[in-house]
């Protein structure tokens, strides 16, 4: 009994040890007047973790938006209710698989990438020699991917929404032959600006934070050698799945309404 | 802390784990000198460095840099410090994602004011004095461990900092390169008046530039004073160490038991 509420007591401390770090990282790197160099560093960062996941959020966002249009026609079909595909589509990508497949695509791409670019840079020592020339590695490298990540996850949720309807459009109404209008007239009565796009937006806002947070501090705080880098990386893109999926449940039962 | 001395150590502490690093360590640095910090491998001279630049705190002890103790100093008061000192790494640091250029006019870019013509003639003036004009446009990935090591002297050298530490500055440098770094070295620091702190193995190359010699061990200086003074020193430690010796009171092994024993305990499983 005694061992293990050690041990408890163990893992407590380094939990709330690394949360201190963290929170101090964070606090450290975001504080400050930015300068005209700062946005400039923020620009190249928005291009490495926004631009180059264009790519795997439109093609998984294409996927995801035709598979889901083809599941609901298949059954909303023997009810006679197939233009209800549009209103059903938008409504699960907009409140919850918009939000969190798109934070789940990103911590697998960019976080981990953050996450390795930072450990490398720690372990050549690059963090160390920018420091001993009175340049603090939070300000110049921490901060801009920071601010990136938070600025770039959810404008590609709401990129990947839009690609996700269109590809449930082409699947329901190309290829099924649906009907256009019903589709997208079902779909226009039933979104709600807030309470559907709003409150996706906002749950992308909460993983953006979450995600990069996570990938920056796993970096920073890497052990300095191939072995910790690689675990870093590893626990970059489990702890932020974990992660997603939790606040999604806890977002969505505190903004939807009630439950009981 | 007397004004002749840019550093000034006393009392230091430092344990990593149950491995006490420093040991009430002493230690002075005079200023716009040249001084060399010897000792075997493992000893924490480079740890020394780190804890001079503020990078490691120690457990106990006080560390004056320039006035400022680095001890208790602010992160910010730790910055300003910075800016007026070049550090030299062992792995050189180069950023990986920027040009030999863009590495040494980082600094200048960071902390001055100076429109871009003018830096660009100070980069190719630092990159001349190392020999490396003609690589101003190479990657890092692109130069060879020596090269990499003098473009980093270029960059640690850019704003002309009071304060020189070379963690190993001769590491990896064909002969030729070896004495034009090491006349570098004994240039900037009589031409700035900077005081410099050159942490090295290569005794020939090291002593044949340093006014004062400090030797560490065991997390203690064991011996300090001018290169000539240390090589017929009372100790037979420094005599050792400073003549290259195998055999001596410094092992050269890493404690461990007998050998024999070693096996023996291996082999019967």
């Amino acid at each position: 009994m005694i061992g293990y509420l050690r041990a408890t007591g163990e893992r407590a401390l380094v939990f709330f040890g690394h949360l201190g770090r963290a929170s101090l990282m964070w606090g450290n790197a975001l504080s400050g007047i930015p300068r005209w160099n700062d946005l400039l560093l923020l620009v190249k960062q928005i291009y490495n973790i926004g631009v180059l996941s264009l790519v795997i959020i439109v093609l998984s966002a294409f996927s995801i938006g035709a598979v889901i249009s083809l599941q609901f026609h298949t059954q909303l079909a023997k009810f006679g209710a197939e233009d209800a595909v549009g209103v059903g589509l938008a409504m699960v990508l907009l409140r919850e698989l918009g939000p969190v497949v798109t934070a789940l695509l990103f911590a697998g791409r960019a976080g981990s990438a953050i996450t390795a670019e930072i450990g490398l840079m720690k372990s050549t020592e690059q963090l160390s020699s920018m420091e001993m020339m009175g340049v603090d590695p939070l300000r110049r490298i921490v901060a801009p991917r920071l601010w990136a990540g938070m600025f770039c996850l959810p404008l590609l949720t709401a990129i990947f929404n839009v690609v996700a309807i269109y590809g449930g459009m082409v699947v329901a109404v190309e290829w099924l032959g649906g009907d256009p209008g019903g589709f997208w007239i079902g779909m226009q009565d039933a979104v709600e600006v807030w309470e559907d796009i709003g409150k996706g937006m906002v749950k992308s806002v909460v993983f953006a934070v979450v995600v990069t947070w996570i990938a920056v501090y796993q970096g920073y705080d890497t052990v300095p050698t191939a072995e910790g880098i690689g675990l870093s990386t590893t626990r970059t893109v489990v702890l932020s799945s974990v992660m997603i999926l939790a606040m999604d449940f806890l977002l969505t039962l505190s903004m939807y309404g009630d439950f009981r | 802390m007397a004004d002749d001395n840019f550093i000034e150590i006393r009392g230091l502490r430092l344990r990593f784990g149950r491995r006490v690093v420093f040991d009430d360590l002493n230690m002075s640095v005079p200023r716009g000198k040249l001084t060399a910090l010897m000792g075997p491998s493992g000893t924490g001279k480079t740890t020394l460095l780190k804890v001079i630049g503020g990078q490691v705190r120690p457990d106990a002890g006080s560390v004056l840099v320039d006035g400022v103790d680095v001890c208790s100093a602010s992160r910010a008061e730790l910055f300003e410090l910075r800016k007026n000192i070049g550090m030299l790494f062992q792995s050189s640091a180069l950023f990986t994602d920027m040009s030999v250029a863009e590495n040494v006019a980082f600094p200048l870019r960071a902390h001055t004011r100076l429109p871009e013509d003018s830096i660009a003639d100070l980069v190719l003036m630092k990159l001349n004095a190392v020999g490396l004009r003609g690589a101003r446009d190479l990657m890092p990935n692109q130069l060879s461990g020596g090269m990499a090591r003098r473009v980093a002297l270029a960059r640690a050298i850019a704003l002309d900092p009071s304060l020189l530490m070379y963690d190993e500055p001769f590491t990896g440098q064909d002969p030729i390169a070896m004495g034009v770094v090491q006349q570098l070295i004994k240039r900037l620091n009589h031409a700035l008046g900077a005081t410099s702190l050159v942490v090295s193995h290569d005794i020939h190359e090291t002593v044949a530039i340093a006014e004062q010699i400090y030797v560490i061990s065991d997390g203690k200086v064991i011996g300090q004073g001018p290169p000539d003074h240390l090589r017929t020193h009372d100790s037979a430690r420094i005599r050792q160490f400073m003549n290259g010796q195998p055999d001596g009171p410094v092992p050269f092994h890493y404690p461990a038991d007998d050998l024999h024993f070693d096996v023996l305990r291996e082999t019967s499983g």
